[in-house]
C-alpha cells in the first residue's frame, strides 16, 4: 500500500461518535432515566426480581423486534409477525393433537411433537415467503403486503381454531420446550433463546457483510443495486428470518400454555414496531440498531409496569405508550437535527 | 446572440443622461461572512447594472452559495451592506428578500404538480373571501407575464403535464409577476436538454426587457458567454473581478480568473491504446436504443457524445446490466450476465449519472461508500475485516485527494466534486477492467474536474479501459481516444480523436441535422 501509515491513522482515527452511537446512548440514558424515576415513585419497583422480569416478561416482543428491526433498517415493514405467532402456535397444536378426539376442536393429526413443530415453522416461513414474493417480485409497498399477510395468518389461525383455541388431546412432551428452565434457575428456555438470538443479531448487524448490506439497501436502494447488491435476495432472506423468529415465538408460546390460541400475539406486531422506533430505528430505513431496540423495549416495559405499580387501571397503558412514543421520537429527531447544525 | 449590454457601471456607455451612473439593480459593499474558523465571503464589493444578465462564477467553495444565501436572507452577513435599486437592503429571512424584490430559482423545482399552471403562478399569494378563493389582479398579471415570456404554455394546463424546462419557466413567471426586480437562478440548466436550454435563454432575454435583472449562476462557461452581459468571479471567498463579458477574451481567461492558473485541456494521443477489443457490443436495442454496435479496446478511453436523450445513459446502463437490452455484449471474450452484480464480478463498474440518488449513500459515512462494490475482498466467511476496510477507505481518500479530515464523515457533507470522487473511488476499488463514467464531471468545479481527468488517464495508461458518456463536447475532445456520436438512440458516427477533428461536423451529427442530407 502506497499510503503512509500516518495518513491512514489520521483519516480513520475519528474520535467523534457516530450518529448511531449517539442515538443509542440517548435511548439508553432515557431507559435508565425512566427506570430511576419509576424506582423513586412506584412502591416496591426497585427490586432485583422486578428488574429481571422487565426483560424476561418481554422475551416474545424483543425476539420479534429483532426481525422487525432488520427489516426496518432495510427500508421495509413487517406487520405480519403478530399474526404469524398465532398461526405457528395453532398449527403446531393442531398437527400434534391426537387424531381421535371427541369433537372437531380436540381432533388433530397425531403427528409426533418434533414433526408438528417443524411443519408449523414451515407454515410461518410460507407467510414470510409470501411477504417476500409480493414485496420483492411484485414491488407492492411492504406496509400493504404485510398488513394483508397479518390478517391472512390470523385468519387461518381463526379458521383452524373456529375462532377460539385448541388445548386438549396434546401429547405431554408438547409442553416441554416452553416451560423448560435452565441452570436450576427460574430462567426459561425462551428467554435464553432470545438472549442468544440477540447476541447473534448484534454480531450480524455490526460485523458481517450481511449486516452491512441491510444498511446499504435501506440507505439508498437504487445506489445499492448499482453497486452490485442483490436487493431482491437480501430482502427475501430478511422476511424469511423474521417469519422464522415469529414462528418460533408462536410455537414456544403454544408449548408454554399447551394451547393454540387464535388471538395470541394480538398487537405484538405493533409493539415490535414501537420498540424499534423507540430504540431509534429510522422508519425510512438505513439507520438504527438492535441494541437500541432492546433499550426501546426496556423503556416501554418500565412505563407499562410502573403504571400497573401505581395502580392505574390497565386501560391507561395505551395512553402511556403513546406518550412514550411521542416523547422518544421527537427527542431523537430534535437531537439529531441539533447535532448536524 | 444578443450583444452584451453596458453591464458594468463605470464603463463610458453606462453613464446616465445627466452624467451620473444609473442606479444599479443591486450592489454589495464590503460584504463578509465568517463561520467559526473560516471566512466564507471576504470583503466582497461589486454592483449589478439594471436589466442585465449578471453571471456569478467560481469553483465550488469559492463563496457563491454563501453570497446567494445572504442575498436571499437565509444568512445574515457578518459585516457589509447591500443595496437594491438604491435602497438599503438587509433581509432577515427569505420572506423579507421577496418583499425586497429578490426572488430565487433553486435547482429543485417548487411547483405543485397537481395544480394548474395558473394556480401555480399565484401559489402562496392567493386572495380569499370568506374562505373562498377569489380572482385578483395578481392572477391576471401573472398570466400576462407568462404569456409575455413563453406564450406556448397554456395557463389552464396541469403542471404535471409540463416538462422540467416548462416548469422552470412557470416558476420564473411567478417570480417576475410577484414584483421581483432581481431573480437569482442557481444552475437552472442542470436538468435541461440542449434545445430546452435555448428556450430558457430566450425566456431570460425577454425577461430582461421587462425590467428584471437576472443573477445567473452556472458551471457551464459556454452558457455564460451565450447569455451573460457581465460576470463576477469569486475565488476563495474573495472578489476577483467584475467585468463586462465583451471584455473577457474567452473561456480560458475566465477559467484562469476562477482558479488562478490556466488549464485549458487539449488532447494528447496516449501510447497505451491497444487494438485488442475488451468489450464488443452487437445490435443493442431497447426502448431508447436502435441497434447500437461498437467495441472498446484495452487501455483505451472512448467517449460517447450526444445531447440529452440521445441514448448515452442507456448504453452505459445496458453494458452494466442495469437495464434490459437485446443484442449481444461480450466482455473479455465471454457473454456477460445481465445484472449489476454480475457486471461488477466480471470487471465492469459504473459511475452513474446522478451521484446523489444513484451513486452515493448520502446518509452513510465515506467508509461504507468506498468499500461497497468489493466487500468480498474485505471479508472472510462473511465477516468484515474492519481494520482492512478503514485502511482501504483512507487509502482512496488520500489517493483521490478527497477533501475530508476523516473517513467517518457523512457523504452528504462533502461538496459536489468530492462526492463525485467518492463514487469514483468506489468504482476504482471494485478493480474493474472497464470503467463506465456517465457525466463524470456534472456539477463539479474546475479544479476537481482536472483531477478526475487525470485519474481517468492514469487508469487507461495502466491498461484498463474507460468509457466516458458525456454531453460536454470539450470533455470528450480533451479526454477520449475515440468518440462515438449518438443521435436519438442510434450510433451515427465514430471518429478518432486528433488535432484535425472537425467540431462543426460533430455538432452537425449529434443535432441530427446531417440526417436529411443525402451523402
Amino acid at each position: 500500500m502506497t499510503t503512509s501509515r500516518k495518513t491512514v491513522e489520521t483519516l480513520s482515527n475519528d474520535r467523534r461518535m457516530s450518529d448511531e452511537t449517539f442515538i443509542t446512548l440517548l435511548v439508553a440514558s432515557a431507559a435508565v432515566g425512566v427506570f430511576v424515576l419509576a424506582s423513586a415513585v412506584v412502591p416496591n419497583f426497585f427490586q432485583p426480581l422486578n428488574m429481571l422480569n422487565l426483560v424476561t416478561n418481554n422475551w416474545a416482543v424483543i425476539s420479534l423486534g429483532i426481525g422487525v428491526t432488520f427489516l426496518l433498517v432495510s427500508g421495509n415493514f413487517d406487520l405480519s409477525v403478530g399474526g404469524n405467532v398465532a398461526l405457528a402456535g395453532v398449527l403446531a397444536v393442531w398437527l400434534a393433537q391426537s387424531a381421535d378426539g371427541a369433537h372437531a376442536l380436540s381432533t388433530g393429526f397425531g403427528l409426533p411433537t418434533t414433526l408438528a413443530i417443524l411443519l408449523a415453522l414451515c407454515g410461518a416461513l410460507a407467510i414470510g415467503g409470501l411477504n417476500a414474493f409480493f414485496v420483492v417480485r411484485l414491488r407492492v409497498p411492504s406496509i400493504i403486503v404485510t398488513l394483508g399477510t397479518m390478517m391472512l395468518a390470523r385468519g387461518i389461525a381463526r379458521v383452524i381454531t373456529q375462532g377460539s383455541q385448541r388445548n386438549t388431546n396434546l401429547p405431554d412432551d408438547f409442553g416441554v420446550l416452553g416451560n423448560l428452565t435452565l441452570f436450576d434457575t427460574a430462567v426459561k428456555l425462551p428467554v435464553v433463546l432470545m438472549a442468544a438470538l440477540l447476541v447473534v443479531a448484534i454480531v450480524v448487524e455490526k460485523k458481517t457483510v450481511f449486516g452491512r448490506l441491510t444498511y446499504l439497501i435501506g440507505a439508498n436502494p437504487v445506489a445499492a443495486r448499482l453497486s452490485g447488491v442483490d436487493k431482491a435476495r437480501h430482502v427475501t432472506y430478511l422476511y424469511l428470518f423474521s417469519a422464522a423468529i415469529a414462528g418460533a415465538v408462536g410455537i414456544l408460546l403454544a408449548s408454554e400454555f399447551k394451547s393454540g390460541f387464535s388471538n395470541r400475539g394480538m398487537l405484538m406486531e405493533f409493539d415490535a414496531l414501537v420498540i424499534s422506533l423507540l430504540g431509534g430505528v429510522a422508519i425510512a430505513g438505513g439507520f438504527g440498531s438492535v441494541v437500541g431496540m432492546v433499550f426501546g423495549a426496556l423503556i416501554l416495559a418500565v412505563v407499562t409496569s410502573a403504571a400497573t405499580g401505581l395502580v392505574l387501571s390497565p386501560d391507561w397503558q395505551f395512553i402511556l405508550k403513546a406518550v412514550a412514543v411521542f416523547c422518544a421520537v421527537t427527542t431523537q429527531t430534535w437531537a439529531l437535527a441539533r447535532r448536524h447544525r | 446572440m444578443a450583444k452584451p449590454r453596458d453591464a458594468v457601471s463605470g464603463s463610458t456607455k453606462g453613464i446616465g443622461v445627466n452624467g451620473h451612473p444609473p442606479t444599479p439593480a443591486l450592489s454589495v459593499e464590503g460584504l463578509t461572512k465568517d463561520y467559526p474558523g473560516v471566512r466564507a465571503v471576504d470583503n466582497v464589493s461589486f454592483s449589478i447594472a439594471r436589466n442585465t444578465v449578471h453571471c456569478l462564477v467560481g469553483e465550488n467553495g469559492a463563496g457563491k452559495s454563501t453570497l446567494v444565501k445572504m442575498l436571499t436572507g437565509a444568512l445574515r452577513p457578518t459585516s457589509g451592506t447591500m443595496t437594491v435599486r438604491g435602497a438599503a437592503y438587509a433581509p432577515g429571512s427569505p420572506h423579507d428578500a421577496r418583499q425586497g424584490g429578490i426572488a430565487t430559482l433553486f435547482q429543485e423545482l417548487h411547483v405543485v404538480d397537481q395544480l394548474t399552471v395558473q394556480e401555480n403562478l399565484t401559489l402562496g399569494m392567493e386572495r380569499s373571501r370568506f374562505g373562498f378563493l377569489v380572482k385578483s389582479d395578481l392572477d391576471r398579471r401573472a398570466v400576462q407575464t407568462l404569456a409575455a415570456i413563453e406564450p406556448s404554455i397554456d395557463p389552464t394546463m396541469r403542471v404535471s403535464a409540463l416538462s422540467v424546462a416548462q416548469k422552470q419557466i412557470v416558476e420564473i413567471a411567478r417570480a417576475a409577476s410577484s414584483g421581483a426586480s432581481v431573480i437569482i437562478m442557481d444552475e437552472p440548466t442542470a436538468a435541461l436538454s440542449e434545445r430546452e436550454v435555448e428556450r430558457l435563454f430566450a425566456v431570460i432575454r425577454r425577461l430582461r426587457e421587462t425590467d428584471v435583472t437576472v443573477i445567473y449562476i452556472s458551471h457551464k462557461l459556454d452558457e455564460i458567454f451565450a447569455l451573460g452581459d457581465a460576470v463576477t468571479v469569486l475565488r476563495d471567498g474573495r472578489h476577483i473581478a467584475t467585468k463586462s463579458l465583451s471584455d473577457v477574451a474567452g473561456q480560458p481567461e475566465l477559467i484562469e480568473m476562477m482558479i488562478g492558473r490556466s488549464v485549458f485541456q487539449t488532447y494528447v494521443p496516449r501510447p497505451s491504446v491497444t487494438d485488442e477489443a475488451v468489450l464488443t457490443a452487437q445490435g443493442l436495442t431497447n426502448h431508447r436504443l436502435k441497434s447500437v454496435s461498437f467495441h472498446i479496446n484495452r487501455g483505451e478511453i472512448v467517449g460517447f457524445y450526444g445531447l440529452v436523450g440521445s441514448g448515452k445513459t442507456e448504453i452505459a446502463r445496458a453494458l452494466f446490466g442495469a437495464d434490459t437490452v437485446s443484442g449481444s455484449i461480450r466482455f473479455k471474450g465471454k457473454p456477460v450476465e445481465r445484472s449489476p452484480k454480475a457486471a461488477i464480478r466480471s470487471g465492469i463498474a459504473l459511475v452513474p449519472e446522478e451521484r446523489r440518488t444513484q451513486g452515493l449513500f448520502t446518509s452513510l459515512t465515506l467508509r461504507p461508500n468506498i468499500s461497497v462494490m468489493n466487500t468480498r475482498r474485505l471479508s472472510t466467511h462473511g465477516m468484515l475485516r474492519s481494520a482492512d476496510e478503514r485502511a482501504v477507505a483512507a487509502e482512496y481518500v488520500h489517493k483521490l485527494r478527497i477533501a475530508t479530515n476523516s473517513i467517518e464523515k457523512y457523504a452528504e457533507k462533502l461538496s459536489g466534486g468530492n462526492q463525485q470522487k467518492v463514487v469514483i473511488a468506489k468504482c476504482l476499488f471494485a478493480d474493474a477492467d472497464l470503467l463506465l463514467l456517465d457525466e463524470p464531471t456534472r456539477g463539479v468545479d474546475v479544479g476537481a474536474k482536472t483531477e478526475i481527468y487525470d485519474i481517468i488517464r492514469e487508469l487507461a495508461d495502466k491498461g484498463r479501459s474507460v468509457a466516458v458518456f458525456s454531453s460536454e463536447l470539450e470533455e470528450v475532445l480533451g479526454l477520449c481516444d475515440r468518440i462515438f456520436l449518438l443521435f436519438a438512440g442510434t450510433l451515427e458516427a465514430e471518429i478518432v480523436n486528433g488535432p484535425d477533428v472537425d467540431v462543426s461536423h460533430i455538432l452537425h451529427v449529434v443535432t441530427g441535422s446531417g440526417r436529411s442530407v443525402a451523402p
